[in-house]
């Protein structure tokens, strides 16, 4: 059946991607790490320009969100969507592209963002002509995920590309519209939006960027790698539909929580917050359907380590889901705005969710396109557990940091007078903030022990000849 | 008046086409959410929606690398 597979299906630039997607896992991270370090001991920026936190910052987000990120979908959507359709990838040399216009655009993003060359747009930092490349990557991957659904074999298109196919839709559309912008050098450049409009149209793009890249891209790999892991159909697929019509329909509305209290108006944030509380119904109902496919057979958690991950990674989702929305009401709001509670709240989605998934989904893949097993099962149950302490250390230090902050900036006294001032906030915050530093390797030690087990695989793969015996099968047949 | 038919008034004649636009889109989507809703949790339909569940199933399942399971 290898043979079968390596020929019927393009599982070489599957490979690329998977690969990738956990070096540029340990790259992002090291970075977050050094950063979060940077913050509890400023003397790290060795008054350095290059490697300030300002710089650094978005270098992190960048690489851990499009780089592992982007890698992480391209390779299981390019995966899942041939096993799924039956079919190979419309076009071998369009998927190609993809990896080498992606990976040129990381490489562009590591130079520019130390460098200072940026927009200033949260989440969307690159200049002008790295947009541009980033759409036509984009659109590539999306018009050959397209093309193959439409060559498909099957009648029927199974849900996990419907998430897929709605990332990809949503975020070209936001991408571009977000990135608008009028360019006054090579590397500057001013959006077409001003004031309050441009921070409305920031945050459309920033909630939507986690709502659709973050998540309904995630859950595609959830519903289809969960199954798959756990030899088990999905628990309802009918709760899957009504999953992905309230998912897509509502998670454009929620932007405008993220700027309560500001020049936006009252109505917008108060909407933002209705709709991001209904949100929390089709959300549970996702991470419920995910967990009850194990529904009669919980007990290969004991033993399955990869369905650890996907598992535990919705036990994150449906928490973050959940906290998301309470923050988005402008009572709590007024108290977690600003303050390190948003970035725990960001980490537990983005560690908890995005990366326990994504790297449950990868250990799969990668079995299945080298032809081998893990060169270690051991290695990866103390990934798991590693991402497990290293994610919760890291959240609750921010939990009691931001309620910290948010508490002392907002103490009166009897006389009206502020009881703290910012520095003295700032200090207090020393301990939480080397707690997480320490929750961040903790993560990072994880990460690093999947890229050593994973390169071991590939060599294991090699000096067993497996992928090659496959291919010349393939040729053979 | 109420203080409740206050909060819901809206003057009309202030609308522009953009206001109407995105109106009338949000309500027609939101009703077609209703559809999907319908159809989908309507028990007429169940058999047909899940037996779509087991597409990722059904493709070759004797491949090597099949679990990663400790002892």
């Amino acid at each position: 059946m290898d043979a079968t597979a390596e020929q019927k299906y393009n599982l070489g630039v599957v490979r690329w991607f998977a690969v990738m997607s956990i070096v540029y896992l340990v790259v992002g991270a090291s970075v977050g790490v050094y950063i979060a370090s940077e913050l509890a001991w400023p003397v790290l920026n060795f008054d350095t320009s290059y490697i300030t936190f300002g710089r650094l910052r978005p270098l992190h987000t960048n690489a851990v969100i499009f780089a592992f990120g982007g890698c992480t979908l391209m390779a299981t959507a390019f995966y899942s969507v041939q096993r799924t359709c039956g079919v190979r990838l419309w076009s071998d040399k369009l998927a190609w592209f993809t990896f080498w216009g992606w990976n040129l655009i990381i490489v562009s993003a590591v130079i520019t963002l130390p460098l200072g060359l940026t927009q200033g747009k949260e989440y969307a930092e690159l200049e002008w002509p790295i947009d541009i490349a980033i759409a036509i990557v984009w659109v590539s991957y999306t018009f050959n995920f397209v093309m193959t659904i439409a060559t498909r074999k099957s009648s029927h298109i199974y849900v996990s590309n419907w998430f897929f196919l709605s990332m990809m839709i949503m975020i070209t559309y936001l991408h571009v519209v977000n990135s608008l912008a009028i360019p006054v050098g090579m590397f500057s450049s001013y959006s077409i939006f001003s004031g309050v409009q441009d921070a409305m149209i920031q945050w459309w793009w920033g909630h939507n960027a986690v709502g659709f890249y973050l998540t309904a891209g995630f859950l595609g790999i959830m519903y289809y790698f969960v199954p798959k892991q756990a030899n088990r159909p999905v628990f309802s697929y009918r709760l899957s539909v009504v999953h992905f019509w309230a998912l897509s329909f509502g998670y454009v509305w929620l932007g405008a929580h993220h700027l309560q209290y500001t020049a936006l108006p009252d109505w917008t944030g108060s909407l933002g917050a209705a709709i991001s509380l209904a949100m929390i119904i089709p959300s549970w109902g996702g991470a419920i359907n995910g967990m009850m496919t194990l529904s009669g057979a919980w007990d290969k958690l004991r033993t399955d380590y990869v369905l650890r991950f996907l598992i535990m990674s919705l036990a994150f989702y449906a928490m973050s889901t959940f906290e998301g929305p309470v923050m988005s009401i402008k009572t709590v709001n007024a108290l977690s705005h600003y303050t390190d509670w948003t970035v725990g709240h960001v980490h537990s989605g983005a560690l908890g969710w995005v990366a326990m998934v994504g790297c449950g989904a990868l250990y799969h893949l990668i079995t299945k396109c080298f032809h081998t097993e893990m060169y270690s099962t051991r290695l990866i149950n103390i990934h798991f557990w590693c991402f497990t302490i290293g994610t919760v250390v890291y959240i609750v230090a921010m939990w009691v940091s931001g309620i910290m902050q948010g508490l002392m900036w907002r103490a009166y006294d009897e006389y009206g007078t502020l009881v703290y001032t910012f520095a003295e906030s700032v200090e207090a915050m020393h301990p939480y903030y080397a707690m997480r530093a320490i929750g961040g390797a903790i993560f990072l030690t994880g990460a690093a022990i999947m890229l050593f087990n994973v390169l071991m695989t590939v060599r294991k793969a090699t000096s067993e000849g497996s992928v090659q015996q496959a291919q010349a099968a393939a040729a053979g047949a | 008046m109420s203080s409740l038919a206050e909060y819901f008034s809206t003057d009309w004649g202030a609308m522009t086409t953009n206001d109407w636009v995105g109106t009338i889109l949000t309500v027609v989507v939101f009703l077609l959410l209703v559809i999907v809703y319908v159809y989908a949790l309507r028990p007429k339909n169940r058999e047909k929606l899940e037996s779509h569940k087991h597409i990722p199933l059904e493709d070759e399942s004797t491949e090597s690398g099949e679990k990663n399971v400790g002892s």
